[in-house]
């Protein structure tokens, strides 16, 4: 942690171009759409599912990704494979990266429901109140991610993770949601969101 | 099954890992298997306050960071609004997340952050400022202070020094820091334990230990509190309790006394209740600030009741607005602004979440007798936010005075520091 990283002067991180009064760079798909073949090599396509245990990208929350991304190449969020590929991706790069997934449709439920967890799964989501921060449809907004069509092992791991406090967001909201939720109602969750 | 229990700790202000801190009824954690009754669910909610039937909207939710460099044209300078005389300039960028500030004897700013974990270095060259990340990966290191020489950083319970680091950073080097955790024994729960340091006339390191939860129950000897230590470490003294959770401290420059901002709970209504301006008077150190039972000017809490809540607590100098968030403050002790200044109080209002109509977003000014007397908030930086769109853009976070008199104010949302300067 004491390594020094990199010294900027500030001033000369000027890379873009002012348009209207004060605009927010919103990132551009085109661009990282450049980049996205890195991406879709284990979170999968439209045409290709993503690889075990990998969370789809496709319509996700550009907030959130980019978040996400930041806390990954930080290293505050431990997964190595991803601090290194995202080690050398400037801020820029990350929102042009979300950018470009949150403009692609997100893919739809994995095969047919059991109907029985997803019975449970919907009402176990109800009385969590998840949709009050993920939407009704479980779309997401802003820094709170899409978890409707999500990967269902995806899901199943991150809730888990969240549970048993390995993993943390930009803040513990998940870890307190999930404080004390057995492995069982973890399961039928990841199974009905998967398949909204 | 438990298909209840999260309802109530799904609160986005989050209710901590430190479940013991909550007093929780092991009842409630090991009802498992059969759906609540309604009195269960009321007496959960009420357990970490989280009430949104009171609020006008009861889906707030926190405002995410914004973690990514933000380019200097996209930084609304010419909405900050000031009154006559005084102008506003970018004096840093480029810092995302930048929040409390301290300032080294060589003119060194450093820079405390929360959710992306760095501590930044801000050098003054030739009138450009240049930066470097000096710290990274850390959970939370928002509290930062120099000494003789030394950056102190505290990261929720872990504190790091950081020896003659202004010789260190003229070679273009960091200092491998000392790592005093272990001497200052921290509880580590991270839901508002984000530390905020001050040096005191005393030479005594003074931070709070915050309450791990919006509202509950808290181990009076842990939590809620503002505590001094030697610089070692060693000798630590609870200076006061019942203090919710602090971001923002200073010792008043004729008495010498503490002086802090505090937060009110969140999900008790949208007006209230208010943040605070306290002192603790020099003849009682330990005093009660009233936290969980008694907020504000004297409010009762509504979910944790005892008789008589406000008896013997110390109420505030004055309250600083509802959900308001006012962060850091110090006392105004420069000469460069006009007279009216001299021992005012400015405070950095990071702005509010749990509130329909977003309130703060600003630096006011609180004007009071050294007894805490008379005291009177007016606005003094605006423009952060738009109240008829009710949007922000800034979040002034942390001020700090320069040794000519003018004013750093930390903005953790455009990872920017703007200086405020007068001229007669």
């Amino acid at each position: 942690m004491q390594a020094i990283r990199r010294a900027v002067v500030s001033g000369a991180a000027l890379l873009f171009i002012a348009g209207a009064a004060y605009p927010q760079s919103r990132g551009d798909p085109a661009r990282g759409a450049g980049k996205a073949p890195a991406c879709d090599a284990c979170h999968g396509t439209a045409e290709r599912p993503p690889l075990p245990g990998m969370p789809t990208l496709a319509g996700q929350q550009a907030e959130f990704l980019v978040l996400q991304m930041i806390l990954l190449r930080e290293g505050l969020r431990d997964v190595p494979q991803m601090a290194g590929l995202l080690k050398s991706w400037s801020d820029p790069d990350l929102q042009d990266v979300a950018a470009h997934y949150s403009a692609r449709q997100p893919l739809r439920g994995e095969g047919k429901a059991d109907s029985r967890l997803s019975e449970r799964g919907a009402g176990l989501a109800k009385s969590m109140g998840c949709n009050s921060c993920h939407g009704g449809d479980f779309r997401g907004q802003q820094h709170v991610p899409r978890i409707a069509g999500q990967r269902e092992d995806y899901l199943a791991a991150s809730l888990t993770a969240y549970r048993d406090g390995k993993r943390t967001g930009i803040d513990t909201s998940m870890n307190a949601a999930m404080y004390g939720v057995t492995d069982a109602d973890i399961r039928a969750l990841a199974h009905y969101l998967a398949h909204q | 099954m438990n298909p209840f229990l999260p309802r109530v700790f799904r609160s986005r202000v989050v209710q901590a890992l430190a479940f013991g801190a909550l007093g929780l009824s092991a009842a409630y954690v090991l009802a498992q298997g059969k759906p609540p009754t309604e009195k269960e669910v009321e007496a959960r909610k009420a357990m970490g306050g989280y009430v949104p039937e009171r609020m006008k909207n009861p889906y707030l939710t926190g405002n995410p960071p914004k973690l990514t460099v933000t380019p200097l044209e996209e930084i609304p300078l010419k909405d900050i609004k000031v009154p006559p005389g005084f102008q506003v300039e970018i004096w840093a960028h480029g810092m995302p997340g930048n929040r409390m500030m301290a300032r080294g004897d060589k003119g060194t700013v450093f820079a405390g952050t929360r959710a992306i974990g760095r501590v930044y270095a801000i050098m003054d060259k030739g009138g450009q400022r240049t930066h470097k990340i000096i710290a990274e990966k850390l959970n939370q290191p928002n509290g930062v202070l120099f000494h003789n020489g030394s950056l102190y950083i505290a990261a929720i319970h872990r504190v790091f020094r950081y020896d003659n680091i202004e010789a260190a950073l003229a070679k273009d080097e960091v200092p491998t820091p000392v790592d005093m955790t272990d001497a200052f024994k921290l509880p580590t729960e991270v839901h508002h334990n984000w530390k905020f340091l001050a040096l005191g006339p005393d030479k005594k390191i003074y931070f709070q230990v915050g309450s791990p939860c919006n509202v509950c129950e808290i181990n009076k000897e842990v939590h809620g509190q503002i505590r001094r230590y030697n610089l070692d470490g060693s000798g630590m003294e609870i200076v006061a309790r019942g203090v919710r959770n602090s971001v923002g401290f200073d010792f008043h420059p004729k008495t010498g006394e503490l002086w802090f901002t505090d937060n009110g709970r969140d999900w008790a209504g949208e007006d209230g209740p208010e943040e605070e301006l306290n002192r603790l008077p020099a003849n009682k150190i330990g005093a009660n600030f009233g936290f969980p039972y008694c907020h504000a000017n004297g409010i009762p809490d509504p979910d944790f009741k005892i008789p008589n809540p406000c008896a013997n607590v110390e109420l505030p100098v004055i309250t600083l607005g509802a959900h308001a968030a006012a962060l850091g403050m110090r006392f105004y002790t420069g000469k460069m602004f006009p007279a009216e200044y001299s021992e005012a109080v400015l405070i950095a209002r990071h702005g509010s979440w749990n509130k329909t109509e977003r309130n703060g977003y600003d630096v006011v000014m609180v004007k009071a007798t050294p007894d805490g007397k008379n005291a009177k908030m007016t606005p003094f930086m605006t423009g952060f936010m738009d109240p008829a769109k009710n949007t922000f853009w800034g979040r002034p976070t942390d001020v700090m005075l320069m040794p000519d008199g003018s004013l750093l104010v930390s903005d953790e949302q455009m990872g920017a520091i703007y200086r405020v300067s007068y001229k007669r």
